[in-house]
């Protein structure tokens, strides 16, 4: 919201050694933050009202012309594109040395003496919105210069001056002000800055209105709730024509574009108390008796469907949960959004009535956002309005109606509907309760100084203070003590309050397990296997999942989501990661990606939706997902078993990889379970060859997903150290030649079982070849054998490893080479 | 026989001195002490065919001289095997510039993981637990448990994801709502921080993305105040930066706590004169906190009586955007490797 420093002086003597940028602050300080300041006339230096004198064809140029500009006291020769120049026509003339914004855009620039096809140019005849004010004055056309004909001021008076530019604008942040309905409009912020700086306020005071009875308003209101409050009244011979020049200047400087005197009005009362209005024109409001002495107003909800055109014309099919103003056949108000089209004010307008009411915030809020049909009155309404204030936006709407149409008369009785409590309170609060929540201790004199100024009536007995909460702030802002030391506390200054630290028993936190876990294994992935940490989107697109035959339906989705493309909730975090490889591996040899991140199954159960209900949210596990393809690698099943290698050996667990997963996703040959003891905690395989070529990936690609809840479950952190043997090892090689369905765990175990003298037993060498026959491979190991007891005799290590050779001849056929 | 001596000794000499590398020096050493044939080796065979007297003498005068070769012959090793280190330098020469092959790859942590490890590493330093929450949270601890009840304009200003067929779910909105949950497992005393990932249904741009990540702190004890809040935000804001800091508190308004502040902290980077960083007011706006709102200690399971308590949050997304320059938000979830590789 904007906020004229003019208008809130208005209410409070303000000293002018305070300069808007201070002032800006300490209100941002204080109370709501301010986002800029903008000082009128701040760049009109050199520019002065002038009076074009003289025009002339430019010899050149058939769009140019050559101007005189008179200041009064010298001619100036300008040449100026203007389409609307006119001799007489007084004009906002910059002089050189002057800052413009050429054609309205970019930086302001200094103006210089200038030839312009051949014609010597002394200055420039500016458009509103080349000197900044374009707001104030909106052109209606291209090339258009500003015409100030109507401006009263001599010629050669400076522009700020001729057009009473001497206002400080404030630019207030909307969301810093949520919270407080009562700042939305001029008067409440005076309050505030009163406050602040220790100033009087102004009463605001309209005059009584004198009520006639030639008309009989009538105003049914159905819902109370809905709408606390109704006032209105009827007023006659009204002409309706342009506003007196202060008020004009009140609604520019707020950013309002000035109609007529009646709308005006409504409007001005809206910023000045924060209370919207509504006017109608009498005579389009239907009555059921026919008579123009009868006039009903019925607030009641819409009929679903129910057509209503808006005053910015556009259309709307109302439901039934809106509230709208109505007359006896017709909507002529959606309440506290926007007025009808039918029933608007326009210039033949004679007779009006008044609308000050009160509407419930939510009520507003859904159908304004409902019909996109936000409005400076629904924001308003929105924040929760407080319905005592009806009353004196309502007197202040007839006294300056009466100022402005010295003809015009109310003619009814000033109707009333309410039905209404703001609960004032008190609250009690004790002294000591407000020095430990600030921290310190402030004079009871200077706490009472501050909740008074804003309005609160404090009355202090044994050190507990009553306060009575003012009603602008009691409908939803303030209600409990806490409240109240923000009040006292903002007001003192924040700035104000010396630091301090709190004082805590000294016990180590909790450790985060999962949060180690997940540590852990990221850098063992980074620093050891070389992958690169990505992060993708928990929300993933049906064309992904569909791509890897996943089930749509298993999917929580998104009631709205962003992204049309992106409604389901991941279930693994594999799909996108296997996009991020996909979109990667088209630029480069490899791709090694990897993500830490939570998965959503709505068929398993979670935690608690709240303490109370025994409604469970879905499961979301953290998952470890890891991809990995290379373009020369045509078995990258090893790259990825040797990361679950890795990452086991960091943890020191144990773990095992049982084939035929059954996973539709993996390569039906090329794939694994991974197993801690009995419990899986993942899977381990290349991406089936079919869903690859379905994701446009032209090499093999393996993949890995370790559910890290589950893992963290049957993960013991232990040290695996084993006491150094004092006896020298021995080292076996045997070379084996054994079928190809032979799996390299069948042979360790094998040789394994034969002894507990064999101490380690390494896979070194692979080979196949046509040589050794077909279905055969030939595979290398080493074998350590070491005693704890004794040195080991040649003798015995060759009878161990004879019995080693004849059981993988007798178990599995396997023949020394 | 003692002339023959000197001049087998003299030859030695000669021939060892135009020797130039160790075979050769080898042959020489062989031609006069070769257990067969070498000339020393003759020498002192014939000994034994001298007479008792003599024999001693001679064998005592051979010995010298042997030895004396010996050393001449040693020396002249030594002086040959230096000088093939010093020819090193030519001879094994490589290009340590090239590095091993194949090339190791380098593995790389995202931004959002660094900052946030930081942040962690820092705030359980100072005794903060470690928590997490879930992201698809019930209505009830997003807003409801957080003074947000229905209709709360609030709702409206945080754009939020629902559920398709469940009302009361949502995507969480920030990360303020692991706040009850932790008051109602850990009770109180109670510090605790979140850092995670949130949703917000907005327009994606440069700097807007409906994912991004969040900090947030909880310190439920007794007596907790604002000075406390100023004290305790402006030591954690040294932690994360590693200097002091200037911090200012002004009102801020979010439901759950009360009051509520936006801090601003002092602009680094042109330590408050204004800069462009810091749109030339001296201050950054750098988190929201407050004291925690009684019927959110309410919700949490606590006597709001008895137990006090301040919350802040944390944009981490923008944090990490600012210490590293990044330029675009949508990058964060891009999986560009050119961009991962960075950090």
């Amino acid at each position: 919201m904007k906020v004229s420093l003019n208008w809130l002086k208005q209410y409070l003597n303000l000293p002018e050694s305070i300069s808007a940028d201070e002032f800006a602050l300490k209100l941002t300080m204080s109370t709501v933050e301010v986002e800029e300041v903008e000082k009128q006339g701040e760049h009109l230096e050199n520019i002065i009202l002038g009076e074009i004198t003289k025009i002339e064809a430019h010899p050149d140029a058939d769009k140019l012309k050559v101007c005189t500009v008179s200041d009064a006291q010298e001619n100036f020769q300008v040449v100026c594109g203007g389409i609307n120049v006119a001799e007489k026509m007084k004009i906002a003339f910059a002089k050189v040395g002057s800052k413009v914004r050429w054609h309205g855009e970019g930086e302001l620039v200094e103006l210089a003496k200038a030839k312009i096809r051949g014609v010597e140019s002394y200055g420039m005849i500016c458009a509103s919105d080349e000197i900044g004010l374009g707001e104030m004055f909106p052109s209606k056309e291209h090339a258009e210069i500003l015409d100030l004909s109507m401006v009263k001021a001599k010629v050669g008076t400076p522009l700020a001056k001729a057009l009473e530019l001497s206002d400080v604008v404030l630019d207030i942040d909307n969301k810093s002000m949520t919270h407080r309905p009562d700042l939305w409009g001029h008067y409440g912020m005076a309050r505030e800055v009163a406050a602040i700086f220790h100033k009087d306020l102004a009463e605001y005071n309209p005059a009584k209105v004198k009520e006639s009875k030639e008309i009989n308003l009538n105003v049914k209101v159905e819902d109370t709730k809905l709408c606390p409050r109704y006032m209105g009244v009827v007023v006659d011979g009204i002409e309706v024509a342009e506003s007196p020049a202060w008020l004009k200047q009140r609604l520019s400087a707020v950013g309002l574009r000035p109609i007529n005197n009646i709308v005006d009005i409504t409007n001005y009362i809206m910023y000045d108390l924060g209370q919207p209005m509504h006017a109608f024109d009498s005579s389009k409001v239907e009555s059921q008796k026919s008579k123009v002495s009868e006039i009903e107003i019925l607030v009641r909800k819409a009929k679903d469907d129910e057509d209503f055109v808006a005053l910015d014309g556009s259309k709307h099919k109302l439901t039934s949960e809106m509230l709208v103003i109505a007359d006896n056949e017709k909507v002529i108000a959606l309440a506290g959004v926007m007025g009808g089209e039918n029933t608007e004010v326009t210039s033949d307008t004679k007779t009006i009535i008044f609308e000050s009411a009160n509407f419930e915030a939510t009520t507003v809020r859904r159908a304004a956002q409902k019909l996109a049909l936000r409005s400076d009155s629904s924001a308003r309404f929105e924040k929760s309005l407080d319905p005592n204030n009806a009353d004196l936006a309502l007197l202040r709407a007839v006294e300056l109606t009466l100022e402005f149409c010295p003809n015009a008369k109310v003619v009814s009785k000033v109707v009333d509907e309410k039905s209404f409590h703001v609960n004032q309170g008190p609250i009690e609060m004790t002294l000591e309760f407000l020095e430990r929540k600030i921290g310190q201790k402030i004079e009871t004199k200077e706490i009472i100084k501050i909740l008074v100024s804003l309005g609160f009536e404090v009355t202090e007995k044994k050190n507990i203070l009553s306060v009575k909460i003012p009603t602008w702030r009691a409908t939803k802002d303030i209600s409990i003590a806490e409240d109240l030391v923000e009040e006292i506390s903002r007001i003192y200054g924040f700035g104000n309050i010396e630091v301090s630290l709190p004082e805590f028993t000294i016990a180590p936190p909790e450790k985060n397990k999962l949060k180690i876990l997940q540590r852990r294994l990221s850098n063992v992935l980074i620093n050891k296997a070389g992958y690169n940490e990505t992060l993708t989107y928990s929300f993933v697109s049906p064309n992904i999942l569909q791509k890897l035959n996943f089930d749509l339906s298993d999917y929580i989705e998104l009631d709205n989501p962003i992204a049309k493309d992106r409604p389901f909730l991941r279930r693994s975090i594999l799909p996108n990661l296997l996009e991020s490889l996909e979109k990667n591996i088209h630029e480069v040899d490899e791709v090694c990606l990897f993500e830490v991140g939570k998965v959503f199954k709505k068929e398993e159960p979670g935690v608690r939706i709240s303490e109370k209900s025994d409604e469970l949210l879905p499961r979301q596990d953290t998952m470890l997902g890891v991809v990995f393809a290379n373009k020369k690698e045509k078995i990258p099943f090893y790259e990825m078993s040797q990361v679950v290698t890795d990452l086991f050996a960091e943890l020191n667990l144990g773990y095992s990889l049982q084939e035929n997963s059954e996973i539709d996703l993996l390569h039906p040959a090329r794939n694994a379970k991974v197993l801690v003891g009995d419990v899986e905690v993942g899977f381990v395989g290349e991406l089936h060859p079919a869903l690859q070529n379905n994701f446009g990936i032209e090499s093999r690609t393996s993949i890995l997903e370790l559910n890290l809840d589950k893992l963290l479950n049957v993960w013991v952190e232990k040290d695996n150290y084993k006491r150094l043997s004092q006896y020298p090892s021995v080292l076996r090689d045997v070379a084996l030649l054994v079928d190809k369905k032979n799996s390299n765990l069948e042979l360790l175990n094998t040789i394994q079982s034969v002894s507990d003298l064999i101490t380690s037993v390494e896979l070194f060498d692979v080979f196949e070849s046509d040589k050794i026959g077909k279905d055969k491979k030939s595979m290398a190991y080493h074998i350590t054998y070491q005693s704890n007891e004794k040195t080991l005799e040649t003798e015995e290590v060759e009878r161990v490893h004879e019995k080693v050779l004849e059981k993988l001849k007798k178990s599995v056929g396997a023949e020394v080479r | 026989m003692q002339e023959k001596l000197q001049k087998i000794k003299d030859s030695f000499e000669k021939k060892l001195k135009s020797i130039k590398d160790l075979d050769s020096l080898d042959i020489l050493y062989n031609e006069y002490f070769s257990r067969k044939a070498g000339e020393m080796t003759n020498i002192m065979k014939s000994l034994k065919d001298l007479s008792g007297e003599e024999r001693k003498e001679m064998g005592a005068l051979s010995n010298t001289v042997k030895t004396e070769m010996e050393s001449l012959f040693e020396n002249k090793k030594q002086e040959l095997e230096n000088k093939k280190w010093e020819t090193l330098l030519e001879t094994e020469k490589i290009d340590i510039t090239q590095p091993k092959l194949p090339q190791e790859r380098q593995g790389s942590k995202h931004p959002v993981t660094l900052v946030h490890e930081t942040l962690e590493n820092l705030f359980t330093s100072m005794g903060f637990m470690l928590l997490d929450g879930p992201e698809l949270e019930s209505d009830y601890y997003n807003f409801e448990a957080l003074n947000i009840p229905q209709n709360h304009p609030a709702r409206d200003t945080q754009d939020t994801f629902f559920i398709k067929g469940n009302k009361d779910m949502v995507m969480r909105t920030h990360t303020s709502s692991v706040q009850v949950r932790a008051m109602q497992k850990y009770g109180a005393p109670l510090r605790a921080v979140v850092t995670g990932r949130v949703f917000r249904n907005e327009a994606i741009d440069a700097s807007h993305d409906h994912t991004f990540y969040q900090m947030e702190g909880i310190l439920i004890d007794k007596n907790i105040s604002i000075a406390n809040v100023l004290g305790t935000m402006k030591e954690l804001l040294a932690g994360v930066f590693g200097r002091e800091v200037e911090v200012r508190l002004r009102p801020g308004h979010f439901d759950f706590v009360e009051p509520g502040f936006e801090l601003d902290m002092k602009c680094l980077v042109c330590e408050g004169k204004g800069c462009g960083a810091c749109k030339h007011s001296g201050w950054v706006e750098t988190l929201p906190c407050g004291l925690v709102h009684p019927s959110v200690i309410e919700s949490g399971g606590l006597d709001s009586k008895e137990w006090t308590g301040f919350a802040f949050g944390l944009g981490s997304s923008r944090l990490v955007m600012q210490r590293y320059g990044i330029e675009d938000i949508r990058l964060l979830h891009s999986g560009r490797l050119d961009f991962l590789k960075q950090f």
